[in-house]
């Protein structure tokens, strides 16, 4: 009995310190990460879209809280009218985590313009693929108020073969911006309000 | 002497890739480059040097029956660290290693000193150990990644080595070309072993 009980607490203890020890990493390295992947991967994906220097658009940057959870968005000024918006969300169902996708749209026409991948651990060479031109660009010029589906649930958005899991991730983290687009709008606009004054 | 031992074995005797024939996954799917042999390698060295210690200093601690389990804790832990510090500082190259980052948790060569090495020796010993066998790993990995960068590719470290004329043999840098460098490698110092009269693994 004795044994058992050094076994469990010496193992509960290790692990304790461990989480404790990453806990306290994540909380000082978090910022320094969130700059690094601002810098190569939100910018040059925010230069794709509205092909606008990176440096002028990461600026550009507020959160929106919905729940528990924060999306970054950035904007595209024209003057004093926001003419561009690119919202970031994680797409769930991926097939090793979820995969994060960015979706530029252009405020006057409605429409999108283009979809990025910002993260995803997809198996190199097979889910990979969604971070291809030939997958994403058919994200282009799609209406901004309505969901996208995949072809087999008769949608508009092929999916790789092979890669059904990572295609349907990408999709439903679409959807996620269109309902963001939709419920939260008047309240990005607000944020980008203040943030601008 | 001891120190002599545990600083220089990792060097020949035991050079991971090619003389123990562990680690094999990172060092054929890493070394596309040299750059990113090295830094795959520097990432384990750090984890080896540090998880030796931390299991060398528990060692008395640490109950038989769930060492294992606790070795892979403190791997991890170093991992998981290691995974973020170089998102915060070398985010090109830790987008480079991507998964293989996090994979270093069950690299056999960490594990594998661990169990033989830092569980029964004292700490210094143990770091010093883990750091002969860090170096050995980090070596293999770079000189793989040159060859295989300077053929496939035609640089080295990013830098251009041949004139515009090199027509680059591009299947070096690809998977078969891991297997066939490391394989022709591997042979070579078999060969040179043979040679010396030296004793090692072969059956």
């Amino acid at each position: 009995m004795r044994e058992i009980i050094r076994l469990v607490v010496v193992l509960a203890l290790i692990c304790a310190v461990s989480g404790g020890a990453l806990t306290v990493a994540r909380h000082t390295l978090a910022p320094r990460i969130e700059q690094q992947s601002d810098f190569y991967v939100r910018g040059p994906a925010l230069e794709r879209l509205f092909e606008k220097p990176a440096a002028e658009l990461l600026g550009n940057k507020i959160i929106l809280p919905v729940g528990d959870q924060t999306y970054p968005v950035f904007y595209l000024a024209d003057g004093d009218e926001i003419i561009g918006l690119a919202i970031e969300a994680p797409g769930p169902g991926g097939y090793a985590g979820d995969i994060v996708v960015m979706i530029g749209i252009d405020l006057r026409e409605k429409r999108m313009i283009g979809l990025e991948i910002i993260q995803h651990s997809e198996t190199p060479g097979v889910g990979s693929k969604v971070e291809k031109s030939s997958f994403r660009k058919q994200w282009m010029g799609l209406p901004v108020d309505q969901s996208v589906e995949l072809t087999a649930q008769g949608g508009q958005i092929d999916a790789i073969s092979g890669a059904t899991y990572s295609s349907k991730a990408v999709v439903s983290g679409s959807n996620q911006i269109i309902e963001l687009m939709i419920r939260h709008g008047d309240e990005i606009m607000a944020l980008i309000e203040t943030k601008e004054k | 002497m001891k120190f002599k031992e545990a600083l220089l074995h990792g060097l020949w005797k035991d050079l991971t890739p090619f003389r123990l024939v562990l680690g094999l996954c990172p060092a054929l799917a890493v070394t596309s480059s040299a750059e990113n042999g090295m830094g795959m390698g520097l990432a384990a060295t750090f984890v080896l040097v540090f998880s030796n210690m931390f299991i060398s200093m528990l060692r008395k601690v640490i109950p038989d029956k769930v060492r294992i389990g606790s070795f892979i804790v403190v791997i991890a832990t170093l991992v998981v660290l290691v995974e973020m510090v170089m998102k915060a500082y070398f985010f090109p190259l830790s987008q480079q290693l991507g998964i293989f980052i996090p994979l270093i948790v069950v690299n056999c060569i960490i594990l594998g000193r661990a169990e033989a090495f830092a569980s029964r020796n004292p700490v210094l010993l143990s770091m010093v150990d883990g750091l002969s066998i860090g170096i050995g790993f980090t070596i293999s990995l770079t000189v793989l990644g040159s060859i295989r960068e300077v053929l496939g590719a035609g640089s080295w470290f990013g830098m251009q080595v041949f004139g515009e004329s090199f027509e680059p043999f591009e299947f070096m840098v690809k998977a078969p070309g891991a297997f066939i460098c490391l394989g022709i490698m591997l042979g070579l110092m078999n060969a040179y072993s043979r040679k010396r009269g030296e004793t090692f693994i072969q059956t």
